[in-house]
């Protein structure tokens, strides 16, 4: 009895193989997120932040100013530590 | 121009909290909303580090995707902003959000669920330039001024960097050369491989 057991479990087991890795990888499509349809802006329309009074539209005196204030955030610039290590001349 | 970017530098931070009262005087941000917090782990014990959230002006932003009533914009700085007047409340940024910024006033006694409001960068909102309307609904325009965020500016240890992309990136670089460490805390092996790039925690 044991001898025609192992013979049909034997005959059996790639469909077992086929049927169990058919329903475990059923979860692993992965169905698209992604938006079908644009998003659009419905708010108020905002102004550029360069074309107020102070800079009057110009955006690149604008860019270079921001540029210039975010190398304020280096102090490496400011206090060169490089320079203090060098020795005296006197 | 980059785009408009903050990064935090989790070595120098200290925790004074700076940033998020410099956050909260410029722009009279009502009570119970933090546009700006620190997160802190390991709290008290060795290898504490602490980081300045807020948000993060996603590329891909997720509010952006998730708003029923379209009303996040960006700017063409990269600036991730919102028109309060179009906003229903309905918190389902503060879902979409990984870094839980967009928050939603909790006034009246019954906890209703007032218009998001978040960090703009200090760029107002689609009200004009540094009227009363747009300080009340979104606070002062500093990047109108041809100024940089309040709170990374106020910050006393410039732990916490904001402005162009490419200029704080630089500034990080520059930082991480000179202290012979740090890159370890970006990239694949930080992601994916974490037991080689642990830092080591000196006590």
């Amino acid at each position: 009895m044991s001898g025609f057991r192992s013979k049909y479990a034997w005959k059996a087991s790639p469909v077992l193989v086929f049927c169990a890795l058919t329903l475990g990888l059923t979860a692993c499509g992965e169905i698209d997120q992604t938006a079908k349809v644009d998003k659009i802006y419905a708010g108020k329309k905002d102004s550029k932040a360069y074309e107020g009074t102070k800079f009057a539209g110009d955006k690149a005196k604008w860019e270079s100013a921001l540029v210039e204030r975010s190398k304020t955030q280096n102090e490496y610039i400011r206090t060169d530590v490089a320079d203090v290590k060098k020795p005296n001349p006197n | 121009m980059a785009r408009m970017k903050f990064i935090c530098d989790a070595e120098r931070c200290i925790e004074c909290n700076g940033c998020v009262t410099a956050c909260k005087s410029e722009h009279e941000v009502p009570w119970g909303v933090n546009r700006r917090r620190l997160v802190t782990v390991n709290d008290g014990k060795p290898g504490e580090r602490s980081i300045s959230v807020a948000c993060m002006h996603c590329t891909d932003a997720p509010c952006m995707a998730v708003c029923p009533v379209d009303c996040f914009y960006k700017t063409e700085e990269g600036v991730v902003l919102h028109d309060k007047d179009l906003c229903i409340g309905c918190g389902y940024c503060f879902y979409a959000c990984p870094f839980g910024a967009p928050q939603c006033p909790q006034a009246g006694a019954f906890g209703l669920r007032g218009k998001m409001d978040k960090c703009t960068f200090c760029a107002g909102g689609p009200e004009e330039d540094h009227s009363v309307a747009e300080i009340k609904k979104y606070g002062r325009n500093r990047l109108a001024e041809g100024k940089l965020p309040a709170c990374a500016e106020m910050c006393s240890t410039k732990a916490l960097l904001g402005g162009d992309g490419e200029v704080i990136q630089s500034i990080y670089k520059q930082r991480v050369k000179r202290r012979g460490k740090g890159e370890e805390v970006w990239g694949w092996a930080m992601a994916y491989n974490r037991k080689s790039a642990k830092p080591e925690v000196k006590v």
